[in-house]
């Protein structure tokens, strides 16, 4: 009796260990930028500090989402340094116009339609508040893909419990569903389902 | 140790128990869904510029002011717009999910001939053959537009005859216009300014004309409300949608309106509720009693309600002549809150019959119901959209779908107030569709096209000065300078509305108290409005939810 429980403890725990500690590591893989990019250097040193300088809003109030290449031609037309980074954003991307492969965090699935202008200008909402102080990052984070979805860990969040986790961790439908009913607005299936 | 095959099944099942405890399976089962829904044979909505434009829903000839949200170019998505003065935002669950029909699996892509692939070569060919080997019969289901306009004129060169395909709203109307000799698409129902609305089943809360008009009438002025400011009575068998909500509720027998209205109709003359004193039905109230399962008293009661807050209107679910005949004898024909005449431009067109005799070719516009199946011995030339199943035509002919050409809109049918509208063609539609107009206009290029008809129908309303055109702000139309202007207006999804209906402009004389003619039963209402095939999200929104109630719910 003693040997059935101790063998049964022992597949328990190896299971749970496995569950909790390893599972998370392998269902995502980590890839890295392409390019190092220093928010922070942007925002202090360059006077970029709002998130609109970068990531503007169109005239029709659309967003135009991650800057093209042709904005980071406005200062880097010519190396401003000598890493390694600068060198490849100016020879690969800007002199021969390409855009940099930038792997989107936020990246929504494509059956899903979201309105920055409709949350930043009129439900007033910091752009911090869903994607938390990365405009002071140092550098930019790994980013981690889910084998299975194919999506961005940001949408899940970080704590693969989700019990957890900082306000602005996650992205999946029902955090919208969360952050709508405690701002008390109702939006029906068609109003980001198209 | 040596490790037993036991050892092996008792730290499986420990390993099985401790997984449950982690996110795995959880997280696993969301996963794999989401991947499912990612295999790359599923089509992916288009991604790129977004933008906004009004337009008008065509689906059906309501004309409903809606928002189109476009991705790409491509509408995406479809909301209603408040500033729209008859439907102030509302829309029904088929307009909310237009855009995806232009995708459905039962859109027709090509010419068929008796079910088989042809070209609009042969079709032409066999169309301009039957026309020269005898008449022609055009039939249209939304009078009006400058697509009608060309259609009847087709008709009038070959000798044909136009005709209307009336949708069942309008068809309550047939009696005043029988009677009164104007065109049923002259008639409409003064909602607004009535105060009492007596229903015969009609499905007034269910779907009965424009979404809005009257759900948004009922809302604000009755809904709640123990003496409302607008009573509805609603006279049905069935305890339907339209039945629980209104004021007053009459359960008679199944069939036995006509009686009813022979029965208040006595009660109004004898007891001098009315102006008129004839003509009295030969029902006794005995015997409207008896047919209808009520009392007398019970519809001396209904008369002199009915009569009490007036204006009053009658509302018949068909053309049921009895109930019609209430109308004239309480004086509301041709009078603010009842039955009145717009201020017409077209002329009367005769109403078709599916018994179509005498002809050698039917050409069927897309804009006619699909439930609408002539009958004849003539060759058809079906124009449809989509494919509603069944063997109604010869030749079924591919035609533009949601949004996919440039129309036109008079006036919802039953509206009081004339209007009109342009809805543009936000969609490319695909290379093999014809609309009927540009079938005819290849065959007969001196015909008039759409664009000219639309800016002359433009240039009338600007000489008439009269009315308001409702855009993002409401402008009298004396503030536009030229015709191309109000179109242009027109075309941004603004709706031009006319003068209130003129009273008293006709008049409805009855010798003697109609007898009832053989109609369709309130059951088979809503199953006639269902349009041939369902987008997704509406087969979800408007099959599954109750929204709309089947015959069988309502009559459970």
């Amino acid at each position: 009796m003693r040997r059935t429980l101790v063998v049964f403890a022992i597949g328990f725990t190896f299971a749970v260990m496995t569950g909790w500690v390893a599972f998370p590591s392998a269902l995502y893989v980590r890839k890295v930028q392409p390019l190092e990019f220093h928010h922070k250097t942007h925002s202090e040193k360059s006077g970029f500090t709002e998130c609109e300088s970068c990531h503007a809003f169109g005239n029709a109030g659309e967003f135009t989402g991650i800057p093209s290449i042709e904005t980071c031609a406005g200062c880097h037309a010519d190396k401003l340094g000598t890493s390694k980074s600068e060198a490849i954003l100016v020879d690969d991307y800007i002199k021969r116009g390409r855009e940099i492969p930038w792997l989107v965090y936020g990246r929504q699935p494509k059956n899903v339609w979201f309105s920055h202008a409709t949350h930043t200008r009129l439900a007033g909402l910091a752009c911090s508040d869903c994607h938390g102080n990365f405009g002071e990052s140092d550098q930019p984070r790994i980013y981690e893909q889910n084998r299975i979805s194919g999506y961005s860990r940001d949408i899940w969040g970080h704590s693969i419990s989700r019990l957890r986790r900082a306000p602005h961790d996650g992205m999946k439908m029902s955090d919208c569903e969360d952050c709508h009913r405690r701002h008390h607005v109702e939006v029906g299936c068609l109003g980001c389902h198209e | 140790m040596k490790v037993s095959r036991r050892d092996l099944l008792i730290g499986t099942s420990g390993a099985a128990a401790g997984l449950l405890l982690t996110p795995v399976p959880w997280k696993l089962l969301g996963d794999v869904s989401i991947w499912t829904q990612n295999w790359p044979w599923i089509p992916e909505p288009v991604h790129g510029p977004a933008e906004s434009k009004h337009s008008f829903c065509t689906l059906c000839s309501s004309g409903c002011g809606i928002r189109v949200r476009l991705a790409a170019n491509c509408p995406v998505g479809i909301a209603g717009v408040s500033t729209n003065p008859v439907t102030r935002g509302a829309l029904c669950p088929l307009g909310f999910a237009a855009h995806q029909m232009n995708w459905h699996p039962q859109r027709i892509r090509e010419v068929l001939h008796h079910g088989r692939a042809s070209s609009w070569t042969e079709a032409q060919a066999a169309f301009e053959k039957a026309c020269s080997e005898g008449p022609l019969a055009i039939l249209d289901g939304r009078p009006g537009r400058a697509a009608s306009s060309l259609l009847k004129t087709f008709a009038g060169e070959r000798n044909g005859s136009y005709r209307v395909v009336l949708d069942k709203e309008s068809q309550t109307l047939e009696p005043y216009a029988t009677w009164s000799g104007v065109s049923v698409t002259e008639l409409g129902y003064d909602f607004e300014n009535a105060r009492t609305i007596l229903s015969f089943g009609a499905p007034l809360l269910d779907g009965w004309g424009p979404p809005g008009r009257f759900t948004r009438l009922w809302s604000e002025r009755s809904a709640g409300q123990e003496d409302p400011q607008l009573r509805l009575i609603q006279v049905e068998a069935s305890l339907s949608r339209t039945a629980r909500a209104a004021w007053r509720r009459v359960a008679l027998h199944e069939g036995s309106e006509a009686a009813l209205a022979a029965g208040v109709a006595r009660v109004l003359l004898e007891e001098h509720l009315v102006a008129l004193q004839r003509p009295l039905p030969q029902m006794s109230l005995a015997e409207a009693a008896s047919q209808t399962c009520l009392t007398p008293d019970a519809i001396r009661v209904l008369a002199r309600t009915v009569v009490e807050n007036r204006p009053v209107v009658v509302v018949a679910q068909d053309g049921n002549p009895a109930v019609a005949a209430l109308n004239v004898l309480l004086g509301t024909v041709a009078a603010s809150g009842g039955i009145v005449r717009k201020a017409a431009h077209v002329a009367p067109d005769a109403a078709a019959e599916p018994q179509i005799d005498s002809a050698r070719a039917v050409l069927v516009d897309a804009s006619v119901p699909w439930e609408f199946v002539p009958q004849t011995d003539a060759e058809v030339f079906r124009f449809a959209a989509w494919d509603g199943g069944g063997n109604s035509a010869d030749w079924l002919l591919p035609a533009p779908g949601f949004l996919e050409e440039l129309t036109d809109l008079p006036e919802a049918p039953t509206s009081a107030a004339e209007m009109y509208a342009i809805a543009q063609n936000l969609a490319v539609a695909p290379a093999n569709v014809k609309s009927a107009s540009q079938f005819l206009l290849q065959i007969d290029s001196t015909l008039p096209v759409i664009e000219k008809l639309i800016l002359t129908r433009c240039e009338e309303i600007l000489r008439t000065r009269q009315g308001s055109v409702y855009g993002e702000k409401q402008l009298a139309v004396t503030n536009f300078g030229s015709a191309q202007k109000l179109e242009e207006e027109l075309r941004r999804g603004a709706v031009w509305v006319g003068e209130p209906p003129r009273l008293g402009s006709f008049r409805c004389e009855l010798k003697e108290w109609p007898t009832e003619i053989p109609v369709s039963r309130a059951a088979d209402w809503t199953t006639a409005w269902v349009p041939p095939v369902l987008p997704p999200l509406a087969t979800k929104l408007y099959q599954e939810s109750n929204l709309r109630e089947k015959p069988a719910r309502r009559n459970a």
